[in-house]
């Protein structure tokens, strides 16, 4: 990597392009991004809009200008203010998703293992464990007060005498305090080899290399169960 | 057009006889999967007699077959995690209505919480994990029920891509193959809150507490109804047809009102990321855009969702709003929870409100429900638990 006088990373044009060309291959693009009249309406109905300096209209206007230059200014944070809720993509009357553009970005930010990616998904990596770990991703185990304490003097309920609070849930699949349900070993095993042949191991393993060890390891103890 | 407006609080139960179909139009993706299924590219899980479905109408006036009977429970992360009487209250509906239905281990999450929040997956990941799950439905001879409206909206995208692009039924078909499993899709992809709303003036034959001075507000989930949005059920009799029906259909055959508030549109703030790492996001939305809203301008008793992310969100994040002088707070449910409880549902037992933070105790005495006697029960049973006792359920999985 090369860096300017200030040391701020240089980044070479190529490669700005080469980006580019990866999300306009992307099956979804022309879907995705279609004709854009500028009005607006995405940004105004926008939830992160109103707290975060992100416009789904910019998006789109960004990716219609086919400017490497310009969609490598939004590979960094500003596509991780998205709150993925859709609501440009239902209100756009020209059936454009900025939300959806914005997947294919972060996927691509992910898969390169950007190190803005990296940065903002560091505090996500729990849920990103128990999931490709155990195969779905919130425990009950994981609501603590000391996590949680803007959740109030009553979140603590949910971490005294668990196993037996859970125990008395009517439904035998929920009776577990680690997993939200008790998903059955062959699920797991079906569950990783689904991640193995569409590439999300390695997907993870470009964001966060010592939390895919971690994963690896306790995937092939349940393999080998 | 003739428009009937009797709710003195809003738009809830304005009736019209205007279906909801200008605008944009879209391909049916249903009848592109019939076709498909007749060329022998995939297989599809029919809607039988058995399922007792009831029809709808969905946003272009289309109609949706929504399943009432032998149902397979696709459950939710979130709910089943942090909000456990959610899917205790549906399982305890369809009890009460004797209909059959398989709540088992063999099914993973859709993931699709976490590709929202992470982005790390990808549309094979999603699909073949989605065709994983539907044909574990399919091999038992069931129709697949989602809870969470990421699931919903996840897979209702999943089944259009994997519908309009060979490619990648041909990659999810070879996965599935080394799975020993087959590429097979719903006719229907079907939220619990469907099944609520077709259910709903059978639920309301249920009825325990009366329920005409409860003011509620609903807050629909994103991916439910932006999330291909052509499949989500409008009723002309619900909002003149112009918002989704789900939820207030419910909570106005139970006879509550259901009172409008400015930013009824407006997401929960969960965000996927957001409402773990950035959470200050998370709760200035949750205050400013809907809690404060729905006190100040509806007077709320109680917040109706229909979602995972949105329950915890609106829920969790009020307390702290105290700390800069928000004073508005109001209880938060699923719409089967409310529903559960205006039919006699146990509180505690049953709806589980023990796990919710926001105070939810004066919304149970407005309805007329003991629920100090529902503690001192739920108490004592766990008291029987510790010292070895049974639990006693609603169902009880097959042993493998």
């Amino acid at each position: 990597m090369e860096y300017d006088e200030n040391g701020v990373s240089i980044v070479p044009s190529e490669f700005k392009k080469e980006i580019f060309e990866e999300a306009r291959k992307d099956f979804r693009y022309e879907e995705y991004v279609r004709g854009c009249l500028n009005c607006g309406v995405c940004t105004g109905g926008c939830p992160p809009h109103r707290f975060f300096d992100f416009s789904p209209r910019i998006v789109l206007q960004k990716m219609k200008s086919k400017d490497p230059e310009l969609i490598w200014t939004m590979m960094d944070e500003y596509i991780w203010a998205c709150f993925q809720c859709f609501t440009c993509a239902m209100i756009c009357p020209f059936l454009n998703s900025p939300g959806g553009i914005i997947a294919v970005l972060r996927e691509i930010a992910v898969r390169r293992g950007f190190e803005s990616a990296k940065k903002v998904l560091k505090p996500y990596s729990r849920v990103l464990l128990k999931l490709t770990a155990y195969g779905n991703q919130l425990s009950p185990d994981m609501i603590q007060p000391d996590f949680f304490p803007d959740w109030g003097p009553t979140i603590g309920y949910a971490s005294t005498d668990l196993a037996v609070k859970r125990k008395a849930i009517p439904m035998p699949t929920l009776q577990v305090t680690n997993l939200a349900w008790d998903v059955a070993p062959e699920a797991m095993k079906e569950l990783y080899e689904i991640f193995d042949e569409a590439g999300v191991f390695k997907i993870i393993e470009s964001v966060d290399p010592s939390l895919y060890e971690i994963i690896q390891d306790i995937v092939d103890d349940v393999r080998s169960s | 057009m003739t428009m009937e407006i009797s709710n003195r609080l809003g738009l809830a139960n304005v009736k019209s006889d205007y279906i909801h179909a200008a605008g944009r139009k879209l391909e049916d993706i249903h009848e592109q999967l019939l076709e498909l299924e007749a060329k022998g590219e995939v297989k599809v899980i029919h809607i039988k007699d058995e399922n007792k479905a009831i029809e709808a109408d969905t946003l272009f006036g289309w109609k949706k077959k929504i399943p009432t009977n032998k149902i397979w429970h696709h459950k939710s992360c979130g709910q089943c995690g942090n909000i456990p009487g959610y899917p205790v209250s549906l399982l305890w509906f369809m009890n009460q209505m004797g209909l059959e239905y398989v709540d088992e281990r063999n099914q993973t999450s859709c993931t699709a919480w976490n590709y929202h929040g992470s982005a790390t997956s990808n549309p094979v990941g999603l699909a073949a994990v989605a065709v994983r799950n539907w044909h574990r439905a399919y091999e038992l001879g069931l129709f697949p029920l989602f809870h969470c409206a990421t699931t919903f909206g996840d897979y209702k995208e999943m089944r259009n891509m994997l519908v309009e692009y060979k490619e990648l039924r041909d990659e999810v078909r070879r996965i599935m193959h080394k799975i020993g499993r087959e590429l097979v899709i719903p006719e229907y992809i079907v939220h619990y809150s469907e099944w609520v709303h077709v259910m709903r003036f059978e639920i309301a034959k249920l009825k325990k507490y009366d329920l005409s001075n409860i003011i509620a507000t609903v807050h629909p989930a994103c991916h439910t109804y932006k999330m291909i949005p052509e499949d989500c059920i409008y009723d002309k009799d619900i909002y003149a047809g112009k918002r989704t029906a789900v939820s207030t259909g419910v909570a106005l055959a139970l006879g509550a009102q259901v009172a409008d508030y400015s930013t009824w549109y407006d997401c929960c703030g969960f965000g996927f990321r957001h409402i773990l790492t950035e959470r200050e996001a998370s709760r200035s939305f949750v205050m400013d855009r809907k809690i404060r809203p729905m006190v100040r301008e509806a007077h709320s008793d109680v917040c109706i969702t229909q979602d995972t992310g949105c329950t915890t969100t609106l829920d969790k994040n009020q307390w702290i709003g105290k700390a800069m002088g928000y004073t508005e707070q109001v209880p938060v449910m699923a719409d089967v929870m409310f529903a559960a409880l205006a039919c006699g549902a146990d509180v505690f037992k049953i709806v589980q409100l023990q796990w919710h933070t926001t105070d939810w105790r004066p919304l149970c005495e407005k309805m007329g429900i003991d629920w100090k006697k529902s503690e001192e029960e739920y108490n004592a049973y766990l008291e029987e638990l510790k010292a070895g006792g049974k639990t006693v359920n609603l169902y009880e999985y097959p042993k493998s």
